[in-house]
């Protein structure tokens, strides 16, 4: 076919492949020009009315119902106030109240903080915390953890308030520093507009998008450093990384591991809690045909003793976690957390109890027993496979070595990888989980107990509770009325849970990570996202 | 020609029975328990049997599916969706609020789409095996098989991080509109050229367009008049399918992007079994489909008039 001169002249090739060259390596290209303003602002002064710009991940405000969760979790905004909090170092901390008490036998009373006004300037007193906090709490599903009921809370003076728990509960200090336990004014509605007694007021919500919170001046503590915080959400971590680079926002939740070292050589500011979360893999010790390796002791032993965990945290986790061997909080069992001694890393022992087990090295490596492989099957999944990645894979090479074959499955949300747990189609368990209060027996009764007074078992305690002496160290906890009792208590029982049974096998002890830009003075990380104070923070324009 | 909507009007009506069946069915068979997803939400950690199972009864998980379809059914013919699992908002009103948010990228987006495609394919197809045309199909291969993740983040470093003349996410002022704009055009930019480009050139092989040609009109008369205006009908048909898409929400880029529209809320219900958030966008996205293709459909008997609607179906 003739072809046409037209008037517009056309590009040419070497044009258009400049153009998608110089786009890539302008967006590929190591420039600090972020840094370089990053740093110029270092030596500014605090600015009291700064806006600070805080980036999360999710919204998952509940927005209505007895749960409704607006400016308090899983995003605290510091709107409301809870009646203790809990510290850094896991320490139940007064807050809104002073002081509390255990009347025997299951009755807490609380002295309540004088002089503390709600937003709307009502005051807190005992009616107010009955209305905000306890009632509301007896509309939860099963009055919440706290077990609340309708005639639980007891006014016994304007400044004393009494909480009876409709079952026994001796942790309910403990239990109380969760934001979900915060007191609201009462008659307001906590879904539409959250009225509390927190160092910033609640100002706007756009779902999906942001919070927006201002300055409270009649804070019955100091008052806050900035006068307003914009919280956004990005529910994609690169997203949030890269609104932290460029300025958008001012600091950030969660920022993934990979990120770090990129992020501190552009001159960001990266603030590690302490161990928060842990990394560890639940054992399958009563697995059904096809699932019942590991209920033979000496193998769960040899998985445990087979893996490197140093080599784990400097490797494959970049140096952003300990080798704390504990599925609870190391620093919520303090002074007891040495009992737990977990595993050294010892293939020779791994593989010399795998020999006298009966398992034998094949050709190919893989150990057999009667014609059966010793093949695993390792379901990662909690809270989501992506996060947990790469070590499944480590796990994997590391376990090959001493001839036991690992088989991954990934699931992509707790929800599919609670269905491959409820059908038992997995022998080793990988999640990672956190610890939200002060109660170090909470996960463990919750999971893994399965003595008198646990209720009906439910896949964590079919698959992974080893009974028998855990439950009989554990079950004290459940009536013991002493805090540092029941520290003890739980460590001796995580001692028999991972030392003795190896119910789990614990990989790492994680950090939680927050980014912040230059100018950002006075963050103090919390392991515990939940319990994060905003107040403490200034800004230098 | 309204007997013919009427007809297609009254079959919108079973396929999206048949679609949210089809849901329902899919959604039931999917793993995880949306009961154990939203006690765990709530309690911030796994949830125990008894909690689980007193969300379930709350959510009325525990009935069987068949009534529950038809109590979401007998429901959605009234106007009333459901309440989501994990807000417990009505799901109705988060789908509407959300639909003007989609909008606000999907027209600016399609229109770009068009306004680059269109020239793109007819240049492309006058030019022939000419370096232009390398060129185009080279960028439009390109734009098509270019992950949408991938040119968000490029987009984002370059403009936002690199150069500070856009912002990163979110909605506010025009600016807000530009990166998620653009990273959304570049796909059914590309499709469209290609489809541009083939039509034309069918077009310009054609005997009326010889004929056009032997009789004296000059070229730009050729094209935009004979042969543009016969190749357009399955460019329309292109258009109203990548239209939908856009209109039916891109996940990947309002998550990135943190743009509320009907996309995110789709990514959000399903990663958290929100059964009845799953079904109402469904229902949307049938609907919308359903109109737009007899919208298509209708449109082709004006472009052409040897076409006549419903002559086809």
């Amino acid at each position: 076919m003739r072809s046409v001169r037209l008037p517009h002249r056309a590009r040419s090739a070497s044009v258009a492949l400049a153009v998608v060259l110089s786009l890539v390596s302008a967006a590929c290209s190591d420039k600090s020009t972020t840094a370089t303003k990053a740093t110029a602002t270092t030596a500014a002064a605090a600015n009291p009315n700064a806006e600070l710009k805080v980036g999360f991940t999710e919204d998952q405000y509940v927005l209505n119902g007895p749960e409704a969760s607006l400016a308090e979790y899983p995003l605290n905004a510091n709107v409301i106030e809870t009646l203790a909090t809990m510290s850094p170092d896991y320490e139940v901390v007064p807050a809104l109240a002073e002081s509390w008490t255990l009347v025997p036998p299951n009755t807490w009373r609380f002295k309540l903080r004088q002089g503390v006004k709600f937003h709307d300037g009502t005051p807190l007193d005992a009616a107010a915390v009955k209305a905000g906090l306890f009632d509301r709490l007896a509309k939860m599903d099963g009055g919440s953890s706290l077990k609340a009921g309708p005639a639980s809370a007891v006014v016994v003076d304007p400044s004393t308030i009494d909480f009876t728990p409709t079952v026994p509960n001796l942790r309910v200090p403990e239990q109380m520093v969760h934001p979900q336990y915060g007191v609201i004014a009462p008659g307001s509605d906590i879904g539409k507009k959250p009225v509390g007694t927190g160092p910033f007021r609640f100002v706007e919500y756009v779902p999906k998008e942001r919070i927006v919170v201002d300055r409270n001046p009649d804070y019955w503590g100091p008052r806050a450093k900035v006068a307003k915080i914009t919280f956004r959400f990005y529910p994609d971590a690169s997203t949030r990384r890269l609104a932290l680079e460029s300025g958008e926002i001012d600091a950030a939740y969660e920022i993934p591991r990979d990120d770090v070292a990129g992020l501190k050589s552009k001159g960001f500011t990266i603030k590690n809690s302490s161990v928060g979360a842990y990394d560890a893999l639940l054992v399958n010790q009563h697995g059904k045909q096809g699932f019942d390796i590991l209920s033979d002791a000496s193998v769960r032993q040899a998985v445990a003793l087979g893996i490197d965990r140093k080599k784990l945290v400097t490797n494959v986790l970049d140096g952003l976690a300990t080798t704390d061997q504990t599925i609870v909080a190391p620093n919520s069992l303090k002074p007891y957390t040495s009992t737990i001694t977990g595993f050294p890393f010892d293939q020779a022992k791994a593989k010399s109890m795998l020999d006298a087990a009966g398992w034998v090295p094949g050709s190919d490596g893989i150990r057999a027993k009667g014609g059966k492989k010793l093949h695993l099957v390792l379901v990662s999944g909690f809270p989501a496979a992506e996060i947990l990645r790469p070590i499944p894979a480590f796990v994997q090479s590391q376990l090959k070595e001493i001839g036991i074959d690992v088989a991954i499955t990934e699931r992509p949300d707790s929800d599919s990888y609670g269905a491959v747990m409820d059908a038992g189609d997995g022998d080793l368990f990988l999640e990672q989980g956190n610890q939200n209060d002060a109660n170090p027996g909470f996960l463990p009764i919750l999971l893994f107990y399965t003595g008198p007074g646990s209720g009906d078992p439910f896949s964590y305690q079919k698959l992974f509770g080893p009974g028998g002496k855990f439950d009989e160290t554990l079950a004290p906890a459940l009536t013991e009325a002493n805090a540092d009792t029941v520290r003890k208590i739980v460590a001796n029982a995580m001692h028999q849970f991972v030392d003795v049974d190896v119910a789990a096998i614990p990989l790492a002890g994680v950090f939680r990570i927050y980014g912040l830009r230059k100018g950002v003075e006075g963050f103090v990380p919390h392991p515990a996202f939940l319990h994060v104070r905003w107040d403490t923070v200034s800004v230098s324009s | 020609m309204s007997a013919f909507v009427l007809r297609r009007l009254l079959l919108v009506v079973p396929t999206v029975f048949m679609i949210s069946v089809l849901t329902f069915v899919l959604s039931n068979l999917t793993p995880g328990d949306p009961a154990f997803a939203v006690a765990s939400r709530r309690h911030g950690r796994p949830a125990s049997h008894a909690e689980v199972v007193a969300v379930r009864h709350e959510l009325g998980l525990d009935r069987a599916a068949l009534p529950r379809y038809l109590h979401w059914a007998g429901g959605a013919l009234r106007g009333d969706l459901g309440k989501s699992y994990s807000t417990q908002a009505p799901v109705r009103q988060e789908l509407f609020r959300r639909v003007p948010h989609t909008l606000q990228l999907a027209l600016p987006a399609m229109l770009l789409a068009m306004l680059l495609a269109i020239p793109a394919g007819v240049l492309a197809a006058m030019r022939r095996n000419r370096p232009v045309d390398q060129v185009m199909r080279v960028l439009s291969m390109a734009g098509a098989c270019m992950p949408s993740f991938w040119l968000a983040l490029l987009l984002i470093i370059l403009f936002s991080v690199r150069l500070h003349l856009l912002p990163v996410a979110g909605r506010g002022g025009l600016d807000h509109l530009v990166l998620p704009v653009v990273t959304l055009a570049m796909a059914p930019a590309a499709i469209l050229t290609r489809f541009t480009r083939s039509a034309m050139l069918e077009a310009l092989g054609s005997s009326y367009v010889l004929t056009a040609r032997a009789k004296g009109l000059n070229e730009r008369r050729v094209v935009a008049k004979h042969a543009l205006r016969n190749a357009v009908v399955p460019v329309v048909t292109s258009i109203g399918v990548n239209f939908g898409i856009l209109l039916a929400g891109a996940t990947v880029i309002e998550t990135i992007f943190v743009w509320p529209g009907v996309g995110s809320l789709l990514v959000g219900a399903i990663q958290q079994r929100d059964y009845p958030t799953i079904e109402a966008f469904v229902l949307y996205a049938g609907v919308l489909f359903a109109l737009l293709n007899l919208i298509v459909d209708v449109s082709y008997a004006f472009i052409d008039p040897r076409i006549t609607a419903g002559s086809s179906v």
